[in-house]
């Protein structure tokens, strides 16, 4: 189990590839992000981006899980207090391949909880042609590693 | 609604939206297939953290305000999409039947150097739930186009 101490600065991290599914960019864009260069395919063609895109909400869910399906049992990470600098850089569009690459930039213990510590990620997301897409600077909160007591 | 372009942005203009309804069925949903992480699809698992019982993803949270604003006045707009979000900050768990209320408030409006047919509008968001507490805030971009000539 990873611990707020285990936390590697500088370590980068890689997850699996995952293909953006045309059905699910529809789904989530009716549901969520329903401007029409999300949801409607002709109308797209005639938008700045030439054709359907995923909405940038549904590539950051899509990252989300990639890292959750990476990280999840492994580490003791205990949610997130929120994210700086989300920028989408390029198009995400249907049956694009994409990964993500996160590196620690900075652990600060917490003053007030003493069981807890704060890392900053760098998640940096890429396509099939290794051309960034994404990238933001998240905020994870992390458990110390329980002191054991010495026995009296 | 008349189509909202660049030029038709006001600084401090403000827009409320809402009050937009919290399901458990529909946190539990977005949870399974993008956040998967215990406290966010079980009320067993979200009671044996200081959450206390089920809450939402926080992405499923700003998925939710998207919504809100492309019903609020991004669906009737030169919506060209964001560049991007700053200082996204989940304070507060959205729990199951919470009524969400979004206040945007534009903050400054920049004609694109690049491209004269479009610009940025970048504005503060604060999202309430039904006790008035503030849960979520952030700083958002918009590209939009400008009214053609």
């Amino acid at each position: 189990m990873k611990y707020f101490e285990d936390v590697e600065i500088g370590a980068v991290l890689e997850t699996a590839t995952h293909t953006m599914d045309r059905e699910e960019i529809l789904g989530f864009a009716q549901a969520f992000d329903p401007q029409y260069f999300h949801t409607d395919e002709d109308a797209a063609k005639t938008s700045i981006y030439g054709g359907l895109i995923a909405s940038g909400w549904h590539t950051a869910a899509c990252v989300m899980r990639l890292l959750v399906d990476q990280f999840k049992g492994k580490t003791a990470s205990v949610g997130s207090p929120g994210f700086d600098d989300l920028r989408w850089l390029k198009p995400v569009r249907p049956g694009d391949k994409i990964y993500a690459r996160s590196v620690c930039i900075e652990k600060t213990p917490s003053r007030s909880k003493p069981n807890l510590g704060t890392v900053r990620m760098r998640t940096d997301v890429f396509n099939q042609k290794d051309e960034l897409v994404m990238h933001m600077t998240s905020i994870v909160l992390y458990l110390r590693r329980p002191v054991k007591s010495t026995g009296g | 609604m008349k189509k909202r372009y660049f030029e038709d942005f006001q600084l401090n203009e403000t827009i409320t939206m809402g009050p937009r309804h919290v399901t458990r069925d529909e946190i539990i949903a977005f949870a399974t297939r993008y956040d998967p992480q215990p406290f966010h699809l079980d009320d067993a698992a979200g009671r044996a953290t200081p959450f206390g019982g089920l809450v939402a993803s926080g992405w499923h949270t700003i998925a939710m305000c998207m919504r809100m604003m492309v019903d609020g006045w991004i669906g009737q707009s030169a919506s060209m999409g964001s560049p991007g979000i700053d200082q996204l900050r989940w304070l507060k768990p959205v729990r199951p039947d919470d009524d969400l209320t979004l206040t945007m408030i534009v903050r400054t409006i920049v004609p694109s150097k690049s491209k004269p047919d479009r610009g940025i509008v970048k504005s503060d968001y604060e999202l309430k739930n039904a006790l008035g507490e503030v849960v979520m805030t952030f700083s958002g971009m918009g590209l939009y186009g400008r009214r053609p000539s």
